[in-house]
């Protein structure tokens, strides 16, 4: 179980000689204008000052070299504690259920391992800097105090007054930036418009037009910044004033008890120097700013590794046609039932349709016939043996899946097609999915990098659809042919019925002709099935021809006039 | 880095940054007597036993900082001066060289980071580094002065190591930029493997290649990291930088502080080159190490991905020209030999092509998606530039004609209708400013919009269209290009997402608009509809009549016979599911359609 404190102790190595160097280094920063207080004494007394000058600079160059090695251990922990977090995020959400799709969305993921991990990885170095960061004011304070007790009461009156300036300059900046923010956005809004619509701006030949439209409220942008730095600069004139308030109060104080003789001009230096480091005090809310984000960086890693992956057995897959068994399969969310006790016999290659209206279970049925999702109750065989207890490669190998719309990744097309297939392999199903006749125009053909190919939704199907051509047992198709066009969607859903008795075919669609082509449909009805038969059988009945009603496929113009 | 500090210098302006040295004066003022108060305090107050004189040199410290204070606010206000048009300028450069990529034909997903996020860094951190750079000068100017005014000799002493200490901190600035540069890919790449390997998480799950997409993000992790211990490195680099020139000075004036008491020099003097130090100096020099090892190298690696994404802001604008009447009679097109491939290595799009399109015509265009309709849609309108061969509109080459011309003589509607925000009137007439409302209310009548305009509140309304679906952004972009003067209209799928009955009264309207009129189907029904039918089918093309085109291309055949199975099949009557031809149901119903259209 990973917590909070197992992150901070991952890079315990580096984090003892953080510790170590940043307690050198305050020691020697507090030490430091003692020492040259006296030093100021001793050389104005004409004293020998060899000693303390060679102890001067020991304290200097001990210093230097802790702060050398903070600055770079601190680093160098978080660097590799966000690394290693990261490998074991990216690894725990390929491991979860990823058609459980209530808990996290892609760019959220996307910033707890890219931004969150960051965050979380200071949790070592935050601990040991919070205390660090404590010691000198702390310290200063102290040996203020040391020096004469009314130094460190002249000094706490004038952090107060620091602290009341701090606090009005950030509520009135954040109201400034807001309305800048604002024209900001609606800048970039007006881009987005106009990029999206590129292809018509270029043919109408209006780009200096739209160029003029999109900076429309550039003069507005202009007034609101200007009005952010006139903000900035009355807090900045406050900051000045109060600023040096602090060093003249202990001053002041520190040479009225030079009059009086109880303390030295040395002393003097010093207690003005530690009025300077304990102003360091003021930066503490930083610190702890950063012991917070911490925290709750790591809170929103945690969460994402507190997701139970799903088990998986070592069993393989015997002998068999594909032969697909539900069992009181039944999934739920917080607040609705999208599949309710499901019970389902696919006879070994068959070719099965799943219809229903939208909202009806059809894609939640495909994602656990496929594994994609666990059911919250029940369970699914095929060829007699559950999918939970299949060796993980085994699962996979058996049963490939195909989606409306494919995520497609790898650095290149073959990549995405099938990074372990060899190349032949790779084109043998991107010819019997269509695809190949776009890829071999691309630049670069199957080693096309994948960002640089702009695929329309049919082509980024036909590729998904290469990509699960290789299952053996199971072939899952949700609504996956739906962008293409007629006569590619044809051809594909001819090879899908065509290779009789291979394997078994659950194609989720909505369209009557791919229903009308498959061996068997199963009828669903808010997470129900309704009925399984022929396609013809299942017309008689009205409620199912609504279905397809409306579908441009299904009644074209020519059939409704 | 030089040519982002040079940009970043040839953006201010001369007076706004006179009046910002100016307010530098009285800012230094502070920094400039630290040192000197204290000596006068201590020698002239405190140990001479006068205490009033003591607390009056400090009262002039606070005196110092209401002066410095009045300059920092002084500085702060001009600094909008500066910083402002130089933001206005980026941003003018980012939109511009975005939206002239985006019309060449160069997707370009970052430009909203650029703008947004990225501007805003170079905003933020050119302002940084003029704060930082200028306080330095002013700061060390200041404290120069005092020194002198305190004991020359110690401004002699101090002076050497602390310049030798900045010397050598700036000479590691090349190197940390470099490595400041390698963190940002670092960062952006990892973004982007993760993005992919995460959005893609159900699809590698299904496809069982967890490893593979591990391994995918596995190298950008452990880049990651050794970009940032590579930055920790010049960090703690930086620490030496300034031990030289903030701790040296010190131990020099310690070392010669005998011999500086011996030849005279007051414990109120030696304190006071103390204080110029540890007060002035040392602040100074790391909020210039911090200001430019931090705000200076985001702001050179941010400006230098702007500059290389949007290149400089153009030269002369193209001016509208007059409208152009009687242009239909030059509406027609001529294609000879017209080869296009998508890289030199690709297989070609289109091979050869020859195609007549009289003035007057209704084309239809189909073939099934990625064969490249689109592409031939873009060579036909002068958007893309033909490998071999030639595109005549009107009987001149595309090539040779302006964008502007070519507007005149043609419009494109693509399947990716543009909607902006602004009035219903603006978007409708952005093809023609000038249309009287009685054009305007007749190309909305004709293509089927009354209903969709009166639903969105008429002409004046403001319309957002991210409110609006797809078939209604369709519906205005048809209304438009109806509107357009241009005698020639390339719809490229533009009906994709309108119901059949909505195509069909579109594509009707366009028929009887006059002019030439050329049709990427998306449906079968708009091939039907059309006058004669070009079909393309790999690097292979058949041109003619629909009953030409369907006597000598199979894949016509098929299509039709697609077409209407799916019809057959939604009425229950399916027959054997492998036939593939098509019965004579289809033919009359095709034909029907022909007839009607």
């Amino acid at each position: 179980m990973t917590t909070f404190a197992a992150i901070a102790r991952h890079g315990r190595g580096w984090l003892v000689v953080l510790g170590l160097s940043s307690l050198a280094g305050t020691a020697c920063a507090l030490a430091l204008p003692a020492l040259l207080g006296h030093l100021v004494d001793v050389l104005v007394a004409g004293g020998a000052s060899g000693r303390w000058i060679a102890l001067a600079a020991a304290l200097i160059g001990l210093a230097v070299a802790a702060d050398m090695l903070e600055a770079y251990c601190a680093t160098a922990c978080v660097a590799g504690t966000s690394a290693w977090l990261r490998h074991r995020l990216v690894r725990h959400i390929l491991a979860v259920s990823p058609g459980d799709g209530r808990r996290f969305d892609a760019g959220d993921l996307v910033t707890r391992v890219s931004g969150n991990t960051v965050e979380a990885a200071q949790a070592g170095v935050a601990a040991v800097t919070v205390v660090a960061a404590l010691l000198p004011p702390v310290g200063s304070l102290a040996l203020l105090a040391l020096i004469d007790v009314r130094l460190a009461v002249a000094f706490l009156a004038g952090l107060a007054l620091c602290a009341v300036v701090l606090r009005a300059f950030t509520r009135r900046t954040t109201a400034a930036v807001g309305g800048y923010q604002h024209t900001q956005g609606r800048i970039a809004a007006r881009l987005a418009e106009s990029l999206a619509g590129r292809r018509t701006i270029a043919a109408a030949g209006t780009v200096d037009a739209e160029i003029d439209r999109v900076l429309a409220p550039l003069p507005e942008l202009h007034a609101q910044g200007r009005r952010t730095w006139q903000v900035l600069a009355r807090s900045v004139a406050e900051a000045g004033v109060a600023g040096p308030l602090v060093l003249v109060t202990v001053l002041a104080i520190g040479g009225l008890l030079l009059v009086r003789g109880r303390i030295s001009a040395g002393e003097l230096f010093a207690a003005s120097q530690y009025a300077v480091l304990g102003a360091g005090l003021g930066s503490l809310t930083g610190v702890f700013g950063q012991w917070a984000r911490a925290r709750a960086g790591a809170r929103r890693v945690l969460e994402v590794l507190a997701v139970a992956p799903p088990p998986h057995g070592r069993r393989r897959l015997p002998d068999g046609p594909g032969r697909l068994v539900l069992r009181g399969v039944t999934v739920r969310t917080d607040d609705a039932v999208l599949l309710s006790d499901v019970d389902l016999a696919v006879p070994g290659g068959a070719a099965v349709a799943v219809v229903g209206p939208s909202g009806a279970g059809k894609s939640v049925l495909a994602a656990v016939v496929a594994r994609l999702r666990e059911p919250d109750a029940g369970e699914v065989l095929l060829d007699g043996v559950p999918l939970a207890t299949l060796d993980p490669a085994a699962l996979r190998a058996a049963v490939g899946c195909a989606f409306e719309r494919p995520v497609l990744v790898g650095a290149t097309v073959a990549d995405a097609i099938g990074p372990t297939l060899d190349r032949e392999r790779v084109r043998a199903a991107a010819e019997a999915t269509h695809a190949h006749e776009f890829v071999s125009r691309l630049p670069l053909g199957y080693d096309t990098p994948l960002p640089d190919v702009p695929l329309s939704g049919g082509e980024a199907q036909r590729l998904g659809l290469a990509r699960a051509w290789h299952a053996t047992r199971l072939l899952v198709l949700d609504d996956a042919t739906s962008g293409l066009d007629m006569v590619t969607e044809m051809q594909i859903g001819r090879a899908l019925t065509g290779d009789h008795g291979h394997r078994t075919r659950l194609i989720v669609t909505h369209r009557a002709a791919t229903a009308a082509r498959a061996d068997l449909v199963v009828w669903l009805d808010g997470g129900r099935v309704r009925g399984v038969a022929p396609h013809a059988a299942l017309w008689r009945e009205p409620a199912y021809r609504r279905i397809f009603g409306g579908g441009d496929t299904a009644a074209p113009d020519g059939g409704r006039s | 880095m030089k040519r982002e500090l040079r940009y970043g210098a040839a953006a201010l302006r001369r007076r706004p940054l006179l009046a910002l040295a100016a307010w530098s004066v009285p800012e230094a003022v502070p920094a400039t007597v630290s040192g000197l108060v204290v000596a006068r305090a201590v020698d002239a107050g405190f140990l001479a036993g006068r205490p009033v004189v003591g607390l009056a040199w400090l009262a002039g410290m606070v005196l110092a900082a209401c002066v410095g204070a009045a300059g920092a606010r002084g500085v702060y206000r001009r600094l909008g001066d500066l910083v402002e048009p130089f933001r206005d300028e980026l941003v003018r450069r980012v939109v511009t060289g975005a939206l002239r990529g985006g019309v060449a034909g160069r997707g370009d997903p970052g430009a909203l980071a650029r703008l947004t996020r990225q501007v805003e860094i170079v905003r933020d951190t050119y302002a940084g580094l003029l704060v930082v750079i200028r306080g330095f000068a002013v700061t060390v100017i200041g404290v120069v002065v005092g020194l002198l005014s305190v004991a020359p000799v110690i401004a002699l002493l101090l002076l050497p190591p602390f310049l030798l200490g900045v010397g050598a901190f700036l000479a590691t600035l090349p190197m940390a930029a470099a490595r400041q540069r390698a963190s940002v890919h670092a960062d952006e790449r990892l973004a982007d493997a993760v993005g992919a390997v995460v959005a893609g998480a159900r699809d590698v799950v299904a496809a069982g290649s967890q490893e593979h997409a591990t391994t995918m993000v596995a190298g950008p992790i452990r880049e990651q990291a050794a970009a940032e211990r590579a930055l920790a490195a010049t960090a703690a680099l930086r620490t030496l930088c300034f031990a030289v020139g903030g701790w040296l000075p010190l131990l020099v004036l310690l070392l010669a502080g005998p011999w500086l008491v011996d030849r005279g020099l007051t414990a109120g003097a030696v304190i006071g080159g103390l204080t110029y130090v540890m007060v002035g100096l040392q602040p100074a020099l790391h909020a210039l190490m911090s200001g430019l090892g931090g705000s200076g190298l985001r702001y050179v690696v941010t400006l230098g991905r702007i500059l290389d994404a949007d290149g400089p802001t153009p030269g002369p604008r193209s001016t509208a020209l007059p409208a152009d009447p009687g242009g239909s009679e030059r509406s027609g097109l001529v294609v000879r030999g017209l080869t296009f491939a998508y890289g030199p290595h690709a297989e070609p799009v289109l091979r050869d092509l020859d195609l007549v399109v009289p003035a007057g015509d209704h084309l239809a265009i189909v073939g099934p998606s990625g064969i490249g309709k689109s592409t031939l849609a873009g060579l036909l309108c002068g958007l893309l530039r033909p490998v071999a061969g030639t595109v005549l509109v009107g009987g001149r080459s595309a090539e040779a004609l302006s964008r502007a011309e070519l507007a005149r003589l043609r419009v494109l509607i693509p399947q990716e209708a543009y909607v902006f925000s602004g009035t219903l009137r603006d978007n409708l007439t952005y093809l023609r400013p000038a249309a009287t409302d009685g054009q305007l209310r007749r190309a909305v009548a004709a293509v089927g919009a009354e209903e969709l305009v009166t639903r969105l509140g008429g002409l004046a309304a403001e319309l957002h269209p991210a409110r609006l679906s797809a078939g209604e952004r369709q519906l205005l972009a048809l209304a438009r290009a109806y509107l357009a003067e241009a005698p020639l209209v390339v719809l490229d799928e533009a009906t994709c997402h309108l119901d059949a009955a909505s195509e069909r009264r579109a594509e009707e309207a366009f028929a009887a608009r006059g002019g030439t009129l050329v049709v990427i189907a998306h449906r079968i029904s708009s091939a039907l509809r059309a006058r004669r039918v070009l079909v393309l089918d790999g690097a292979l093309a058949t041109v003619g009549s629909h009953d030409a085109v369907q006597a000598r291309s199979p894949l016509y055949r098929e299509l039709l016979g697609h077409w209407a199975r799916g019809a057959e099949e939604a009425a229950g009557t399916h027959g054997d599911r492998h036939e593939k031809a098509v019965p004579d149901g289809c033919r009359s119903s095709g034909t029907a359609m022909l007839g009607r259209g």
